[in-house]
């Protein structure tokens, strides 16, 4: 029984600590929030010369071969400072997705190229008939001679404009929501692939719509299986939503540090406003929500790493916990930082704005408690 | 990162089931857990069981074996407490002497008071009870006021204690008072003594409870008489011991942490067995949610305390997260509590007579003390705010 990071991973979060400080924190979000993708793509490479992206790529293909639990420190670093860029995208499902269903040349290209840095993935699941998130697809992908031609649209698909593929969830059949679905992966410069901004409320992720209109793609865009791609989908999205928690945890790590450190400087009537029990307990609150996050997420890491039987309820205890504690702690740091908590030069609309954005990302609280429920037999 | 445990733990682990399985109370394991009730077979009952627990060596697992414990690590003390919650087992009625004032007296007690009190601590020979709380004295204990003076060759007691534990069945009493005229602060002039509860300036009144229990006392001290050399550490240092004392509660906090889980895996039997509307509770969707959402939340108060444990266990010393799972744990456990209760509706206002003889709303009942006792939710709190954030400390007086 040990419920710590190992030396080497505590090192790895250092290190990370190191180079998101010298970025001076969530200035690399801000530029995000401007528009400044060429910001965003220099951090990305940043992130790949220091092998961020490259842990849990096998070595074969030029990553370091380590299990999920080293991408731990890395992913809460990144969240602490609301690191831009579609890093649970990448590390999270594609290199997982890749890893277990990539064809040898699909690795190739797209494993390798993520960990030199030079393949971007995102994904492109999202319809707007569908707010919940199911396997309902109706974007179609018609067989051809050469391949599949790709039609209709995606929403809320992140950085898209900084993307070098989409992942995108096809009807190749008609069926039920979770039949007949394939994955696919399209460069978005392809032909007939157009993109919109949707303006998000967290602006440090910009969203897409992105259409397709006759998009021609080859045979080597088929991820796994066809018309079993939303099995396929879901366990690398256990991994994503556990992705998403971990870079959630490292959030709210910050958020409580930035009520800390307000509460002690702050004074009213003579004296710092963390002597307040109205707020002082407040804190304490985000710190229990924070620690309690925290072991959920890093015990479904463990899960996950070791494979072990009880990953997938792991995943989806600490998703639906985490989003909502997220919410809880980002809204109290606001309300602790005073007026100045819901000003735009301050930090905590930032976090507040992350966590309501990711409450129902991959999956909304409610559908992962459906998810445990069902997995318990109820 | 490793949840498995060793073979030696896990042996550890199957050695306990097997006596337990052995040696628990007739019916007990087929689910009869009610206690006598007369007061005076209940008594009898507890004496007997701790005194069992005793011979077989699992009274006091994380004592010395030289003192009849088994010397176990911090995760086989974990791994007891999970069992021990597992079957449900009958309390230990000298918890209190077993898991705080043993160990005590073991760290700080002269070589005679060692021989003469620690052997009968395990087998209930002896039954403890801890005077602290009084009256005027809560959360701020350092503000008490029942003191001794020195007569000759012995100790003169008077003052009132609160909250006593088993004081009522108590043989002896761990008593911090007040031995110091015009102390520098309320922390001196401090002093622990062992003190003969069979005399006649000892009077405990057990107080009746919102549950219906009386397991606290009121302790009247007047003109009680102890030997002068019945202190436990220095005279005027007794803040010292006292914190020692309160240091050693530490793996207390896994026990809730196991009886949240059998709370819930009773909650969980309990929306399978009955049925609302025509169908099972467990197939009503928001009764499902709900439960989902207690399945994160439980198993997190696990993990909480295994996180720390972790920490303690490298550290070598505990640390104030001991205030956050008790925190956690005990809050959680009201709620799920009083969610029992709400879960039967208009009838979950009956009590003996509810469902399965009452027992969440006597859960219900008794889960108040759990966010009060040993500590209030408030003052751990404080220090959480205060050791581990940082924070100011509140204003004191």
């Amino acid at each position: 029984m040990d419920f710590s990071l190992s030396d080497d991973q505590l090192m790895l979060q250092q290190n990370a600590r190191q180079f998101f400080t010298a970025q001076r924190g969530t200035r690399p979000a801000r530029k995000a929030m401007e528009g400044d993708v060429a910001s965003t793509k220099a951090l990305w490479k940043q992130m790949a010369e220091l092998g961020y992206p490259a842990i849990t790529i096998a070595e074969a293909f030029g990553g370091a071969g380590e299990g999920f639990l080293s991408l731990v420190p890395v992913l809460e670093e990144a969240g602490r400072v609301l690191a831009p860029g579609p890093l649970p995208e990448t590390v999270g499902f594609a290199v997982p997705l890749l890893t277990r269903l990539g064809t040898q040349a699909q690795k190739q290209q797209y494993l390798q190229g993520i960990a030199d840095g030079s393949e971007i993935v995102t994904l492109a699941f999202y319809e707007s008939s569908c707010d919940a998130f199911a396997g309902q697809a109706t974007v179609t992908a018609e067989r051809t001679a050469a391949g599949f031609r790709l039609n209709g649209q995606k929403v809320l698909v992140p950085n898209a404009d900084l993307a070098t593929a989409l992942i995108v969830l096809a009807r190749t059949t008609a069926g039920p929501a979770g039949e007949g679905l394939s994955l696919f992966i399209v460069d978005p410069k392809a032909s007939g692939v157009q993109m919109r901004l949707q303006r998000p409320m967290d602006q440090t992720r910009p969203l897409f719509a992105v259409s397709f209109e006759q998009t021609e793609v080859g045979e080597e865009a088929l991820i796994g299986p066809l018309d079993e791609g939303w099995t396929a989908a879901e366990e690398a999205l256990r991994t994503l939503a556990v992705s998403l928690s971990v870079l959630s945890v490292g959030a709210m790590d910050a958020c409580v540090e930035q009520s800390a450190e307000y509460a002690k400087t702050r004074v009213q009537f003579g004296q710092p406003i963390g002597r307040f029990q109205a707020v002082k307990h407040r804190i304490v609150d985000m710190k229990v929500n924070l620690e309690t996050a925290r072991s959920l997420t890093y015990y479904a890491a463990w899960a996950l790493e070791e494979g072990s039987s009880d990953r997938h309820v792991a995943a989806a205890d600490a998703k639906s916990f985490t989003a909502q504690a997220f919410v809880r702690v980002a809204n109290a740091n606001i309300q602790n930082h005073g007026g100045m908590g819901f000003t735009w030069e301050a930090e905590p609309h930032l976090y507040a704005k992350r966590a309501k954005a990711w409450e129902n990302y991959i999956g909304s609280p409610e559908a992962h408690l459906d998810y445990i429920a069902a997995a318990q037999g109820w | 990162m490793d949840f498995s445990y060793t073979p030696q733990e896990e042996e550890f682990r199957a050695e306990l089931r097997a006596w337990l399985k052995e040696n628990l109370p007739p019916g007990w394991l087929e689910g009869n857990h009610k206690l006598p009730e007369d007061p005076k077979e209940e008594e009898a009952f507890l004496r007997a069981w701790q005194h069992k627990l005793a011979d077989g060596h699992w009274a006091g697992v994380s004592w010395p074996k030289e003192y009849g414990g088994r010397g176990a690590s911090l995760i086989e003390q974990v791994i007891y407490e999970e069992e021990m919650a597992r079957v449900d087992a009958p309390p230990q009625v000298n918890a209190i002497g077993i898991g705080m004032i043993g160990p005590t007296i073991i760290a700080l007690g002269t070589e005679e008071q060692k021989k003469r009190y620690v052997p009968k601590i395990l087998n209930a020979e002896e039954v403890w009870c801890q005077g602290y709380s009084e009256p005027n004295a809560g959360s701020d204990l350092a503000a008490l006021t029942t003191r001794a003076t020195l007569e000759g060759d012995h100790w003169v007691v008077n003052g009132q204690k609160i909250w006593t534990s088993y004081a009522h069945l108590a043989d002896r009493c761990f008593l911090l008072l007040r031995t110091k005229e015009n102390p520098q602060n309320k922390h001196d002039g401090l002093t622990c003594l062992l003190v003969d509860m069979h005399q006649p300036g000892v009077e405990p009144r057990p107080i009746h409870q919102m549950n219906d229990h009386r397991d606290f006392n009121e302790t009247f001290f007047n003109n009680a008489i102890v030997p002068k050399d019945e202190v436990l550490g220095e005279v005027n240092n007794g803040w010292y011991a006292a914190v020692v004392l309160l240091s050693f509660e530490r793996v207390s906090v896994a026990n809730v942490a196991f009886r949240l889980q059998q709370a819930y895996d009773g909650l969980l039997a309990y929306c399978k067995r009955h049925e609302r509307n025509g169908r099972p509770l467990i197939q009503d969707p928001l009764v499902r949610n709900r439960l989902a959402g207690y399945h994160a939340r439980v198993h997190a108060a696990k993990l909480n305390f295994y996180r720390n444990l972790t920490r303690q266990i490298k550290t070598g010393r505990p640390g104030p997260e001991g205030s956050m799972d008790k925190l956690y744990c005990s809050e959680l456990l009201k709620e799920l509590n009083g969610y029992a209760v709400s879960l039967q509706g208009a009838q979950g206002e009956l009590w003996q007579d509810a469902e399965e003889e009452g027992k969440w709303q006597e859960e219900y009942l008794s889960s108040f003390a759990m966010t009060i006792a040993g500590g209030t939710s408030e003052i751990q709190k404080n220090i959480i705010a205060e050791r581990m954030l940082g924070l100011p400390k509140d204003i004191k007086y």
